[in-house]
């Protein structure tokens, strides 16, 4: 029978041995699933023998722990400090984004903020999805501003609230009388002003691809948010952009914050947004899949009528 | 296990406070390590006298080299006083400064191989000990100086005094590290044959065993072992010798298994042809070895220096897979049992010693590569959930595993479904968020089996969230993985909606 061809040894590094699927016992083939690459399957796992050669590393822990003993510096297991066993990281590989975590929790918390509800058109992220297809309607939506001039189009940012209004401005009124939000809240940034403030902020999060222009519709996009002041003062629509350190700050303390009683519209105390990066990759992503048109919505029926 | 319980006592004894202790012995170990990276890990061996228990000089420099000189000019007179004479040098050339200057005498050391090749048989006893203090220099140029002695320390293995066996036998193994020339000499003069010959007269004297297998495993790591020596062992009776002593004797202790085990590893992973030593049934020797100790350690008797024999038989079972044709695989290395026994010393040294846990898992990987056999054991022993819960865990642990966890997945399409019911989908879902790319990447390969093995791994797989998971994916910064979540999303897209 014949022996797999053994590739040259390196000392670094596994040593594989070349997979004898192609020529293995015709025995077990029957069994084993035969998983030809097709062609276009960027997946490149295969079952591989792995032989380790004496200098490998991955022996260094072991021969350590033999030559100690050689030398008379064995210690037993309860004298010994433990070596620590260490948890992998989590870490967001959002190309541009490199934060890391070191539990699951972290990284969901930062993902959601961050990156979830995320508008293709301009990058900017919204804390739910929900205020995404209101933003996307009232920014990017030509249909919207036509019917909004003739009948009340801008939605209550509560939930199940249900009340429309002719203007923005109506309806932030509204959400200050009725839904008690603090007066102080700035929502009367027009989209124009929006823009000008994106402009200024930070490139951030530059994995999607660049929309070069800043919608220009009317309207104001918002959301109610509880900011507590010891947040940094930013502004409030929720588009702001925040730089990394700030990030982590409001982050850390917005995971020991207790949520607002507000809709759920506050509960993401996070505000962040992305400018309309310099595009930086060139790949390009697929329009089927897409964070503006709310990514979980992707499969369950795509909207015809942005494209 | 002498040499474990000298150690505790030295702790206790010595006054120092375990921290200091520990950090002296942290100190230690970074030598080591570095040691071993530049590939100059070297021990030697120091057996100590009836009356010691600790290997600590007893005098200071300048006493010890007074001493030496004084008793070495009184040495060159023969007379009662010699046996004395003998026993104090050899106390003095504890100290290294004595070792050097003694080497630099004229005549020394033929005075010291007339003593060991004389008609008094104490005296030879203090001779070897003298020469073996020497041989544990720090000092490498002591090592050739001894050279006049080597032919006849060779000679005396065959004899039947077990303490002078021993303290010929670790002599020679300390001077093997120092001196190529040492080591050439002792080669040609034979010192494989006499070893051969020495394991198999006192295969019964466990304390000469010990010595055997340090020595042979000093041998069997220098430079050009893999040319020079291996062959010559391989060929010579020793494999088989070192396997039937790899039982440890419960009385005596592991020390003579440990030592024979590594030399086995040293055997093993040196060369790449293992022929001989699957000939000999090492494989099948070495896992039944850990179906035991894995046994023992799973009922809760991990003893003291254990895992000083786990590591070397992990490392032969592990290679010497890697060169087994799999359709012997059964016969080589017995029941399916050996599976249980390395998921059971993953888990108890998950803490204490994880790079045990991770060659467990290596050698796991090796078996389940191509074997159904052991891919099938490992879901019918229920073993697979236990090693799901060990994906948290870094330091190439998680990604051995992971491999092993593929393994089985491309083993079999009902497999994946299999693993799928274990619970395998949700903890793919966390391993795709890790920071380790390496994870992520194979994460998404065993992902891609498990969806395509049927419609209901790929529903469960978006019942847990998997999407918006593959979704974030496809904006990571590495390329490769990005085609791979853009791929999988299709082809779950597919999948769904032809159910």
């Amino acid at each position: 029978m014949l022996q797999p061809d053994l590739l040259r040894l390196q000392t670094e590094g596994p040593v594989l041995v070349k997979s004898c699927a192609e020529n293995g016992p015709t025995g077990s083939t029957q069994e084993r699933r035969q998983r030809e690459a097709e062609a276009g399957e960027p997946f490149t796992f295969t079952p591989q023998l792995i032989r380790l050669h004496r200098d490998h590393e991955l022996f260094e822990d072991g021969d350590v722990h033999r030559h100690m003993y050689l030398q008379d510096l064995y210690i037993t297991e309860a004298d010994d400090d433990k070596p620590a066993l260490s948890v992998s990281e989590f870490a967001c590989h959002i190309s541009g984004c490199s934060a890391v975590f070191s539990t699951l929790d972290e990284y969901e918390h930062h993902y959601n903020s961050l990156h979830r509800h995320v508008c293709c058109s301009c990058r900017r992220s919204l804390p739910s999805a929900r205020l995404l297809d209101i933003h996307i309607q009232e920014w990017h939506d030509s249909l919207f501003t036509i019917l909004a001039q003739r009948q009340d189009m801008y939605q209550c940012l509560v939930d199940g609230c249900g009340q429309k209004f002719r203007t923005s401005k109506h309806r932030k009124d509204h959400l200050i009388r009725i839904h008690k939000y603090p007066p102080d809240f700035r929502f009367d940034k027009n989209k124009k002003d929006g823009g000008r403030e994106t402009r200024r902020q930070q490139q951030k999060d530059s994995a999607m691809e660049a929309a070069d222009d800043v919608c220009e519709s009317e309207g104001v996009c918002e959301v109610m948010c509880d900011v507590p002041s010891n947040q940094p003062e930013h502004g409030e629509s929720m588009e702001t952009h925040v730089s990394e350190e700030e990030a982590d700050r409001t982050f850390k303390s917005a995971l020991t914050e207790e949520d607002a009683d507000l809709s759920a519209v506050a509960h993401d105390t996070r505000n962040t947004s992305t400018d309309p990066p310099k595009p930086r990759y060139s790949y390009r992503v697929p329009p089927t899949v897409c964070f503006g048109h709310g990514s979980v919505r992707g499969f369950r029926g795509r909207r015809g009528r942005r494209k | 296990m002498w040499r474990l319980n000298k150690v505790h006592h030295k702790a206790s004894k010595q006054g120092d406070s375990l921290e200091e202790l520990r950090l002296k012995r942290r100190e230690h170990e970074k030598a080591l390590r570095q040691a071993r990276r530049d590939r100059q890990l070297v021990s030697k061996r120091l057996l100590l006298n009836e009356d010691e228990d600790q290997p600590e000089p007893t005098m200071d420099t300048n006493t010890a080299e007074q001493d030496m000189v004084t008793l070495f000019h009184n040495l060159q007179h023969s007379g009662p006083e010699r046996e004395a004479h003998l026993k104090a040098l050899s106390k003095a050339l504890r100290d290294p400064s004595a070792q050097l200057t003694f080497i630099k005498k004229e005549n020394s050391m033929h005075l010291l191989v007339s003593l060991l090749t004389g008609s008094n048989a104490t005296c030879r006893l203090q001779a070897v000990r003298c020469l073996h203090e020497l041989s544990h220099s720090p000092h490498n140029n002591v090592a050739p100086a001894c050279l006049p002695a080597t032919p006849y320390l060779l000679t005396y293995l065959s004899g039947q005094s077990t303490k002078f066996t021993e303290l010929c036998l670790y002599t020679l193994g300390n001077l093997f590290p120092d001196s190529d020339v040492v080591k050439d000499k002792l080669v040609a003069q034979g010192i494989i044959p006499a070893l051969a010959n020495c394991i198999e007269n006192q295969r019964h004297n466990l304390a000469v065993v010990e010595a055997v297998g340090f020595t042979l495993s000093q041998l069997l790591q220098v430079k050009d072992a893999a040319e020079k020596i291996i062959p010559t062992v391989l060929a010579s009776s020793i494999p088989s010798h070192l396997l039937s002593v790899l039982t440890p004797d419960p009385k005596f202790g592991l020390a003579p298994a440990i030592e024979c085990a590594w030399c086995l590893h040293y055997l093993t992973c040196s060369i790449e042809d293992n022929r001989v030593l699957l000939a000999h049934r090492a494989m099948l020797q070495c896992s039944s070895l850990l179906v035991s100790l894995g046994g023992a350690v799973a009922s809760g008797n991990k003893e003291e220096g254990m895992e000083l024999l786990i590591f070397p038989l992990l490392r032969c079972v592990g290679n010497l897979l890697s060169f087994c044709p799999v359709e012997d695989l059964t016969t080589q290395v017995g029941d399916h049992h050996i599976v249980a026994a390395l998921c059971a010393l993953l888990e108890a040294y998950l803490q204490t010693q994880p790079a045990l846990a991770r060659e467990s898992a290596w050698v796991l990987n090796n078996l389940t590569a191509y074997s159904s056999a052991f891919c099938s054991a490992l879901l019918t022993l229920n073993l697979v959930p236990g090693l799901i819960q060990l994906l948290p865990f870094s330091q190439g642990i998680n990604t051995m595993i992971l491999r092993v966890l593929a393994n089985i997945a491309h083993n079999r399409k009902e497999f994946c479904v299999q693993l799928a019911n274990l619970g395998l989908l949700s903890a793919l879902c966390a391993t795709l968020k890790m920071a380790d790319q390496e994870m992520v990447t194979l994460s998404m390969d065993v992902l891609f089996m498990l969806v395509v093995s049927g419609p209901q791994v790929a529903e469960e797989f978006v019942r847990h969230g998997g999407l918006s998971v593959l979704e974030a994916t496809q904006y990571n910064s590495e390329g490769e993985i990005r085609q791979r979540a853009t791929y999988l999303l299709k082809t779950l897209e597919e999948n769904i909606s032809c159910s």
